[in-house]
């Protein structure tokens, strides 16, 4: 912005500012929101930006927090692709947890809050009874409680002795089965979506209901015509939050598998591994690889997400 | 919320259902609420019973109530857990002042002030909203480390004062947009300085969201136990969940009932929240579409 005050003629008539008056009032204009952003703007470039270039350039690097950060080229992204059978592990296991809770969450949130959404008496103590184990489930209390559930002499097995004379296994000791605590522990968790669903069903108008009953569509119609073409916006919020979120999950197998991912690697959530490499074996140039690996899941997942949405989702103008 | 739900419309609300049909809905609803809230009371009846008693009894009515758990369990690790209790509060208190405080500074210069790059700035914190923190996790760690602040509860609350939780911003700045113009521009007029607009009219106004992002704050603070099992090594300093966390591989599978009683513990100020805030906690959800 060079300072011409003499050679200003051409502005507008309305506007007869000279252009060091125009610094100062943009100045004045600019200089209180900026210290407002300030505390933002520090950590910003502070906490995540200069933190994110760094772990990016790590990932190039062999580092252990004592030696200099020591370049490798590509060699962690090679290693993690092609030699890494933890990595494989892990990704198996991720995948099958995403794949596995994700829609059996979705679709308890959505089946309860359709028999709420029925008008129904004593609506707020029901919603209040789901919504409590969401708001509970991410502490490391209730993962304890799971480990003791499925435990070989937990409730789980104790419930089925007593009602069918079945002997239980160790749920969460046994590589075939622990995976599966953790599946149910997270849609336990219905509650969120659940809410956000009902939320999303007040918006559908009765009316279309009462002129589909009109026309004499039965209730299963009325669901696959209606209900669930005018909720796909929130289906496909709740399924990308959701996903995410179950990208990032770590607690419950931390404390269920005590930190190590087993038995045999079948806990071994994508979080986990990255803070074994990280914090256990202080790799931090190979975890920093496995962050960004995690980041280019969750944007492609979350890119394709966006780019179906418009085969799927029906947006009402 | 009663109201609210009563007055809303329900699919089908005005078709008249058979008896039968809503006595179904109820069976299902009251079998499903208890199959989801067993564990938790069993939890709790299995911290009250006498230690041998907890395996094979799928009751909730303990035979004979002690409290021999809590005390066992107060004292069952080198320190007690009073001491995890203080540092857990002291954390989440700070923590959720620094939530409200840096981020509504931040979401009043987004909502209401006219600045050179506000669309810029706008689209790099809603950037940072889809970016996982395991990318900034370890060069924030080493960051810690260099300042000495590993071990200390500095790495868990100073981020907060800089508003590096980017959703409460967005929360806050969808709140901020509602509020009328007219009252900070006459404001303006009468020679008001932006701060005290902030002050005098924004955040007395904002009550409402200032109160769910304070409450978030402190459920998601208090429960978290990736950043203390970072940054916290010392037993001394350790918060609830590290406590609960030792407890269980220290116990092993030996006295649950001691495990118990202290889980119920950690739970009681996120169950009180639960209790009191429950619809501000809900209309959150339902209306920013939170995670849990």
């Amino acid at each position: 912005m060079s300072v011409q005050p003499t050679t200003w003629v051409e502005g507008p008539a309305h506007r007869p500012v000279a252009r060091p008056k125009g610094l100062r009032l943009a100045w004045g204009r600019n200089a209180p929101a900026y210290l407002f952003l300030t505390p933002w703007l520090i950590g910003f470039f502070g906490l995540t930006l200069g933190p994110a270039l760094a772990s990016l350039y790590l990932s190039f690097t062999d580092y252990d927090l004592i030696q200099a950060p020591h370049w490798a080229g590509a060699a962690n992204y090679v290693r993690i692709a092609t030699a890494d059978p933890k990595f494989v592990a892990a990704m198996k296991v991720t995948f099958l947890y995403v794949a596995l809770s994700v829609p059996l969450k979705l679709i308890f949130a959505l089946a309860i809050a359709m028999m709420f959404n029925r008008g129904i008496r004593g609506l707020p103590i029901y919603r209040a009874i789901f919504y409590l184990p969401s708001l509970l489930g991410a502490s490391v209390a209730i993962s304890v409680l799971w480990r003791q559930l499925f435990a070989s002499d937990g409730l789980i097995n104790l419930v089925l002795w007593q009602l069918f004379g079945i002997e239980g296994p160790s749920w969460i000791s046994n590589p075939n089965y622990s995976i599966y605590t953790l599946v149910i522990l997270s849609v336990w968790q219905f509650g969120s979506p659940m809410i956000i669903f009902l939320a999303g069903l007040r918006q559908v108008p009765t009316d279309i209901y009462e002129a589909a009953n009109l026309d004499g569509a039965g209730p299963v119609r009325q669901f696959f015509r209606i209900t669930l073409p005018l909720l796909t916006p929130v289906i496909f919020f709740n399924v990308v939050i959701q996903t995410i979120d179950a990208f990032k999950a770590f607690t419950p197998a931390f404390v269920i598998s005590s930190g190590t991912g087993g038995p045999i690697n079948s806990t071994l959530f994508y979080t986990l591994y990255l803070y074994q490499e990280a914090f256990s074996f202080l790799r931090m140039g190979y975890a920093s690889a496995l962050a960004w690996i995690l980041v280019v899941m969750i944007a492609t997942f979350t890119a394709i997400s966006f780019l179906s949405a418009r085969y799927w989702v029906h947006y009402d103008d | 919320m009663t109201d609210v739900t009563a007055a809303a419309p329900a699919i089908g609300g005005r078709r008249r259902r058979p008896l039968s049909h809503s006595v179904l809905i109820h069976a299902v609803l009251i079998l499903a609420s208890l199959a989801m809230l067993y564990p938790i009371l069993w939890m709790i009846s299995g911290s009250f019973r006498p230690q041998d008693e907890i395996f094979g009894s799928t009751s909730l009515i303990p035979s004979s109530v002690s409290l021999g758990a809590y005390v066992r369990g107060w004292s069952g690790l080198q320190v007690s857990f009073g001491q995890f209790f203080w540092n857990s509060l002291v954390i989440s208190v700070l923590a959720t002042i620094g939530n409200v405080f840096g981020c509504s500074l931040a979401a009043f210069a987004f909502a209401r002030l006219n600045f050179t790059g506000r669309n810029f700035w706008f689209a790099l914190m809603l950037g940072t909203l889809m970016l996982p923190y395991h990318v900034t996790l370890i060069p924030q760690y080493i960051l810690f480390l260099d300042l000495g602040w590993v071990n200390t509860i500095l790495p868990l609350i100073v981020p907060k004062y800089l508003a590096t939780d980017a959703f409460f911003i967005f929360l806050m700045v969808q709140f901020f947009r509602g509020i009328p113009r007219e009252l900070d521009e006459a404001a303006m007029m009468d020679g008001c300085s932006p701060w005290r607009i902030y002050r005098k009219i924004m955040l007395p106004l904002s009550l409402p969201v200032l109160a769910t992002a304070a409450i978030f704050s402190f459920i998601w603070t208090w429960d978290d136990f990736f950043g203390p099992l970072i940054y916290l090594n010392d037993i001394g300093t350790y918060t609830v969940q590290l406590g609960l966390r030792s407890f269980v591989d220290s116990t092993g599978q030996s006295d649950w009932s001691a495990l118990f009683a202290m889980s119920n513990l950690s739970l009681v100020p996120v169950f009180l929240f639960f209790l009191f805030f429950q619809r501000l906690l809900i209309e959150g959800i339902a209306t920013t579409g939170l995670k849990r």
